[in-house]
């Protein structure tokens, strides 16, 4: 990167966007994970609803993750705005499946980060990236494995099903 | 041919010293440090997307914006309003070598 503003920033602008934008999707994750645990929660659904607050706090810290980062290395952190929360679910089953939707996307939008990071020589932000193309590959196996239980219990009772569901 | 001659823009950034700036606009120039440069970069970004743009040309047709820490407030019609996100984006553009 060869402008003035190197002697500011370790990380490339046009990274620095895409990484603001990513907290906005960590946060909005979040917000999508409060509305699901508030789901849960109403029903007395025990192990959903520890497993979604849960979840939405580590969207949160994955958010703060990259909200540090930016700011550490020279750029500009941006509060997003949370908006079109979805608080209206049809089943426990389409909760997690609702959430292994917004894993992907959130994976998806991690690759697309990390590859414009390789194009635009910002080594700091793709050693940065490992981490969390790890744990998405985590967060995406959790949220599999729990819809597998939902094949293996069909008909079961729901709150039967979320006995076997993890709390975290 | 004088590759040195002073070329005169209505809007321009320039980096004075380490960590100032000045921006140049048609009717003032304003000093900014590194982080309100970024902070009116991601002004100008927000106000330039095609629906922020068309809610501009749908209403008063100019911006007042703030930079400089709300220190200053900069009157810019749609064209003077490219041309500073055109002025901000090739500041902060990377220009790679390229061999011959």
């Amino acid at each position: 990167m060869k402008t003035a503003i190197r002697k500011q920033m370790t990380i490339n602008p046009v990274v620095m966007d895409l990484l603001n934008s990513q907290i906005a999707l960590e946060m909005k994750a979040s917000a999508s994970y409060l509305a699901m645990a508030s789901w849960c929660d109403q029903r007395e659904l025990i192990n959903s609803k520890s497993f979604f607050y849960k979840q939405a706090e580590e969207e949160r810290e994955h958010a703060m993750k990259i909200f540090t980062f930016i700011n550490d290395n020279g750029g500009a952190a941006i509060s997003p705005s949370v908006e079109n929360v979805n608080n209206d679910f049809e089943s426990l089953r389409a909760i997690y499946e609702t959430s292994l939707e917004q894993e992907i996307n959130v994976t998806e939008s991690i690759f697309k980060i990390f590859k414009t990071a390789r194009k635009e020589d910002d080594f700091v932000t793709e050693v940065f990236l490992q981490w969390f193309i790890s744990e998405q590959s985590e967060e995406e196996d959790t949220m599999r494995s729990i819809i597998d239980v939902f094949d293996l219990m069909e008909g079961m009772p729901l709150k039967m099903i979320d006995e076997r569901l993890p709390k975290e | 041919m004088n590759v040195d001659v002073s070329v005169e823009y209505e809007i321009d950034l320039k980096e004075i010293t380490f960590c100032k700036y000045e921006l140049k606009t048609v009717n003032k120039r304003i000093t900014l440090s590194f982080p309100q440069l970024l902070q009116l970069r991601n002004n100008v970004i927000q106000l330039t997307k095609p629906e922020s743009l068309y809610d501009i040309i749908d209403t008063e047709n100019f911006v007042l914006l703030f930079a400089a820490d709300k220190q200053h407030l900069i009157y810019l019609d749609i064209p003077q309003l490219l041309n500073l996100r055109n002025t901000i984006d090739s500041f902060f553009y990377s220009f790679k070598s390229v061999s011959i």
